[in-house]
């Protein structure tokens, strides 16, 4: 072979060779992911490189962490990572038919045709679908006051497919209580507003929905309340700590008494900044029995947390930025970059701070708060692996729940949509294509069976029976699920 | 890379080198089971008061000697997946309660093994984990029910009560010096119980090990003691004043670099006499505040010292900062920050502060009989520091017991008691289930069993006759009766006065259902290769601190 010529280590394989071997690849992945599928899927376990567990049903997780090397199999692997970017979900849906596309196309092309032509069948049947898709989804409209019940069924169905059921149920009211908590009418959903926090402790099905924030960090003082109720929240960047200068200075002194004031002044400022929080304290608390909390994203130091603690202010340093825009979602008010100009204004509320300690985590509940535009999703589990579990899952139903609300549209589940899709090609696309591309379409419509048919198999049922039902009942059961699973061609 | 045209069909072909896999059940789901028997069966013969002590060497060559299930499988490192699940739920239950550890993993293991037999009898791993989610949830219910009336509400501040509910804890550890070293736990936990129980902090009791003497030599003292010495030479105060300082005890000094000006000798020694008169003015302004003695976080200095002991204050210094947060939850003082006087409100009191010699080592004892104080020590004396070990380590579990009893002061019969009655309830529950679920509970419930088996296994008597015996007990309604480990025979808890917390079994039923319901689960494994770089070794080393 030429190439062989050109650079001897070089490996090769030609025309049929080639095809076979992705062809190969591309099944491979889909009898890995075969089982996952749908909510009888079973669960995986990966063990990391340093012995770390992972147990996983989630398609794109297991991509994730395989390290897949074959060429092919890695390219369908990136198709199944862009279907999780822009819906969150269905990824081992889009592998396994991809993997199906495939062995349907094997059989035509062990018979002598040409791949060309196939792929000319697949664009034919691809359009097709995607505009019987548009005619079969149900329209929901969202408005001001979102169905809750459809969120919930859509929700349901993504977590089901990830968790055990009994969790999934619990976390199906979290998920969609936690979306209709952030949204806000005219503006898209930003989900980095929902925090997801994790504790280490009791069981998983304790999981809940806080309104409010949990921050993974306590007040760094032993004398500063653990718990304190009517809070005004002061959020903050200012640093409030004693700062070394820029420049390369130096205290030169000749007596005790010199070094002493030099100690003093060089704490002035910092002393200052935390004067004038004070004398806002005393302004919005004077008279009742109100608490004051400030949460800095900048540091606090130890004598800074002393005065603080004396004037009976609850003070959390280095808090995470992002939680910053959070608190000031959940607690109203603002974040202030600098103490000058403080007004009661600034203030945010919480009806209840409390510190929780687990072991030597210490963390900080903002509850209670008035009207919130971010929440928390505490997570909580046994052991480390169900916590990463129950994060993969809240994250894609979140996105589930996210995407129905904006695209106001679903589609019938549980294969329903997959049979009714191969029915329309059969029966009105293949008529409409002259030629050996009508092949294709028809390889492409078996191929959406496999869905309905894995679900059968997964269950536990007899794989045949259940398509052939399928295909006389034509929707068999009205499950809802999220829309639009863009499926993407190879 | 392997050649394009050798590469075989199937997830091999797609993975790094060095990866395994393993799907199916008997490639996956057996082996797991298989190796969640083989860590139970290590557990196992360390069950209840007459298990067997294990000697575990651990990658730093330390020595444990212990019986204490956490503990062993802790520095097992055990690195097989699955048994690794039960380690976690071993561990969960140890955080969560701080006792029952052995429970969850041996029951898990039990659990697995007759989930083996019946995947052998051709049952789906599916059908038995419903089976075994039906079964546990039932177990709790019939766990509601064999609560000992009355227990809901004790008095935590009873020492007899807490000692009946903390012994079968504490002697599953410490077999025969229950009497001895439950009185002493009790008596330091009621001693730091604040008003609302639920609040007890663990960190509270302390334990201080000094090798020596014998456990009878062990003594509860209201307050700290401290493992090292007085830094002067004044030993010993008595109701003292005390000012603690975080920042130490010396000269200021400013956070930017400082650097003393001086033009001549006279400038020098007059710097020096400023720097004296300065430290004086302020070691004089806290001897003025009237405390006694300093405490410090951080370094004194020389000169500091020579005028406390000029001052006739005695001086402490503390360099662990929790253990200085304790030290001012003892007295009661507020730590200031910087050397200043302390006003009056800063000041901490002791009845007494000493310095001792117990077993040729110096400590400092600090006793505060006064309400404010929350903080107690149990100082534990033992011939080696390995049996000084297990000692602390059966306190713990004794400090946890009475923690979970504060939360949760519900009772069920110990001795094996309740595991039968649950074993009989649940048998007939699973009468009723029609479908193939019913296998799965009658194996949970057979599960049961394992507890009085291997109870009666470690002491050495015969199983099978005590088991029966307590069937026949439990089906003519005695369902209090266990086992008397020291007579061989069947007893009625009550009368023994064995108890368990409810809270405890709840936990530890509860995780070891879950760890063995993950385990049947998984039927596909995808392990990566072994990372190279820092051994996992070295990583368990840093999760003992």
């Amino acid at each position: 072979m030429s190439i062989k010529v050109l650079n001897p280590n070089a490996e090769v394989l030609n025309k049929s060779h080639a095809l076979h071997m992705n062809i190969n690849a591309a099944k491979g992945l889909q009898d890995v992911l075969k089982t996952n599928l749908g909510p009888k899927g079973t669960i995986k376990m990966l063990v990391g490189g340093a012995g770390d567990i992972k147990l996983t049903k989630d398609g794109n997780i297991l991509l994730k962490e395989m390290q897949i090397q074959s060429p092919t199999a890695i390219m369908i692997a990136r198709t199944a990572v862009a279907q999780d970017d822009t819906s969150g979900d269905g990824t081992t849906s889009t592998v396994i038919f991809i993997g199906e596309l495939m062995k349907q196309s094997e059989r035509y092309i062990d018979e002598g045709m040409h791949p060309r032509v196939l792929v000319d069948g697949f664009e034919i049947a691809k359009r097709a679908t995607l505009v019987f898709l548009e005619k079969f989804k149900t329209l929901v409209v969202m408005g001001d006051e979102p169905d809750k019940e459809i969120l919930k069924m859509v929700a349901r169905t993504t977590l089901r497919t990830k968790l055990y059921e009994a969790l999934a149920d619990q976390l199906t009211e979290i998920v969609v209580n936690g979306v209709l908590c952030i949204r806000k009418p005219e503006e898209p959903i930003d989900l980095f507003m929902v925090e997801i926090m994790h504790m280490r402790h009791k069981f998983d099905v304790d999981t809940r929905l806080i309104e409010g924030l949990v921050l993974d960090h306590g007040s760094r003082h032993p004398d500063m309340k653990r718990r304190a109720e009517n809070c005004h929240i002061l959020t903050c960047n200012v640093s409030l700590e004693y700062e070394k200068s820029e420049i390369n200075a130096g205290f030169f002194y000749s007596s005790a008494e010199q070094r002493e004031s030099m100690v003093a002044a060089e704490r002035r400022s910092v002393d200052e900044r935390i004067q004038k929080i004070i004398d806002l304290k005393d302004k919005v608390c004077a008279g009742n029995e109100d608490n004051f909390v400030i949460i800095n994203q900048k540091g606090i130091d130890p004598p800074s947390l002393d005065i603080l603690a004396r004037a009976g202010i609850i003070a959390l340093r280095r808090a995470k930025r992002r939680n910053m825009e959070r608190l000031v979602l959940a607690c109203g008010g603002e974040a202030v970059n600098s103490v000058d100009d403080l007004t009661p204004e600034c203030l945010g509320w919480a009806g209840l701070v409390y510190e929780h300690v687990l072991g030597e985590e210490k963390y900080t509940f903002v509850e209670n708060v008035k009207n919130p535009h971010s929440c928390t999703i505490l997570i909580k589990g046994p052991n480390d692996h169900t916590i990463a579990q129950i994060k993969d899952a809240i994250r894609d139903g979140l996105r589930a729940v996210k995407n129905t609300i904006e695209d106001e549209s679903v589609v019938l589940g549980a294969g329903a949509f997959e049979v009714a899709a191969r029915q329309y090609l059969v029966n009105e696309v293949k008529k409409t294509v002259k030629g050996r591309a009508q092949l294709g379409v028809e390889a492409f419509a078996d191929a959406l069976l496999a869905i309905p048919k894995i679900l059968a198999e997964n269950s536990g049922l007899d794989t045949q029976d259940a398509i052939i039902e399928l295909t006389i009942n034509l929707f068999f059961t009205g499950r809802t699920r999220q829309g639009k699973c863009g499926w993407t061609q190879y | 890379m392997v050649g394009f045209s050798t590469q075989p069909y199937g997830i091999q072909s797609m993975l790094k080198d060095g990866h395994r896999h393993m799907s199916g059940l008997d490639e996956a789901v057996l082996k797991n089971i298989d190796a969640c028997k083989q860590l139970s069966t290590i557990t196992r013969t360390s069950l209840g008061p007459n298990g067997m002590n294990k000697m575990v060497i651990n990658h730093l060559d330390k020595l444990f000697v212990t019986n204490d299930a956490a503990t062993i499988v802790n520095e097992l490192e055990v690195q097989h997946p699955a048994a690794k699940l039960l380690v976690l739920a071993g561990k969960a239950q140890q955080e969560e309660i701080g006792d029952g550890a052995n429970l969850t993993v041996s029951f898990a293991g039990e659990l697995l093994q007759n989930a083996e037999e019946l995947i052998r009898m051709g049952l789906h791993p599916s059908e038995i984990i419903i089976g075994y989610t039906k079964a546990i949830n039932k177990t709790i219910e019939i766990l509601e029910e064999l609560v000992e009336e009355g227990s809901q509400t004790m008095n935590v501040r009873d020492k007899d009560d807490v000692i009946s509910r903390m012994r079968s804890a504490v002697a599953s550890k410490q077999f025969g010096q229950e009497d001895i070293l439950c009185p002493l736990i009790a008596e330091a936990c009621i001693q730091v119980c604040p008003k609302n129980p639920v609040n007890f902090n663990v960190d509270n009791v302390r334990v201080a090990k000094l090798v020596g003497g014998a456990l009878h030599d062990s003594v509860v003292v209201r307050g700290l003691v401290l493992k090292n010495d007085a830094v002067g030479t004044i030993k010993k105060a008595e109701n003292a004043k005390v000012a603690v300082f975080v920042g130490g005890v010396d000269t200021t000094a400013t956070e930017t670099k400082g650097t003393v000006l001086i033009h001549n000798a006279n400038q020098l020694e007059n710097y020096a006499k400023t720097e004296e008169a300065k430290v004086e003015e302020l070691i004089k302004a806290v001897a003025d505040s009237g405390a006694k003695v300093i405490v410090s976080g951080a370094a004194v200095g020389e000169m500091a010292l020579h005028f406390c002991e000029r001052y006739k204050l005695m001086v402490l210094k503390i360099s662990s900062k929790f253990e200085l947060r304790r030290f001012c939850r003892t007295t009661g003082a507020v730590a200031l920050l910087k050397l200043s006087q302390p006003s009056a409100d800063d000041l901490g009191y002791v009845d007494s502060i000493s310095v001792e010699e117990i077993g040729g080592a110096r400590v400092t004892i600090v006793k505060n009989e006064q309400g404010g104080n929350s903080v107690s020590t149990l100082v534990l004396r033992g011939s080696t520091d390995s049996i000084l070990d297990d000692l602390e380590r059966a306190v713990d579990d004794g400090v946890n017991t009475y923690r979970a009893m504060c939360r949760d002061s519900r009772i069920v019969p110990g001795a094996a008691a309740t595991e039968i009655e649950l074993a009989k309830r649940l048998k007939e529950f699973s009468f009723k289930e029609t479908g193939l679920d019913q296998y799965g509970i009658a194996k949970f419930a057979e599960s049961f069993e394992m507890i009085p088996k291997t109870l009666a296994e470690n002491a050495g008597l015969n199983a099978i006759e005590i088991i029966s015996s307590l069937y026949a007990e439990h089906a003519s309604g005695n369902t209090k009766v266990g086992i008397d480990l020291e007579e061989g025979v069947c007893k009625d808890a009550s009368t023994v006065r064995i108890w368990d917390l409810h809270i405890t079994k709840f936990f530890a039923l509860k995780y070891a259902a879950d760890a063995a319901c993950t385990v049947l689960r998984v039927d596909q494994i995808i392990m990566a290769k072994p990372a190279g770089g820092p051994k996992p070794q070295q990583q368990g080393g840093m999760d003992e601190d």
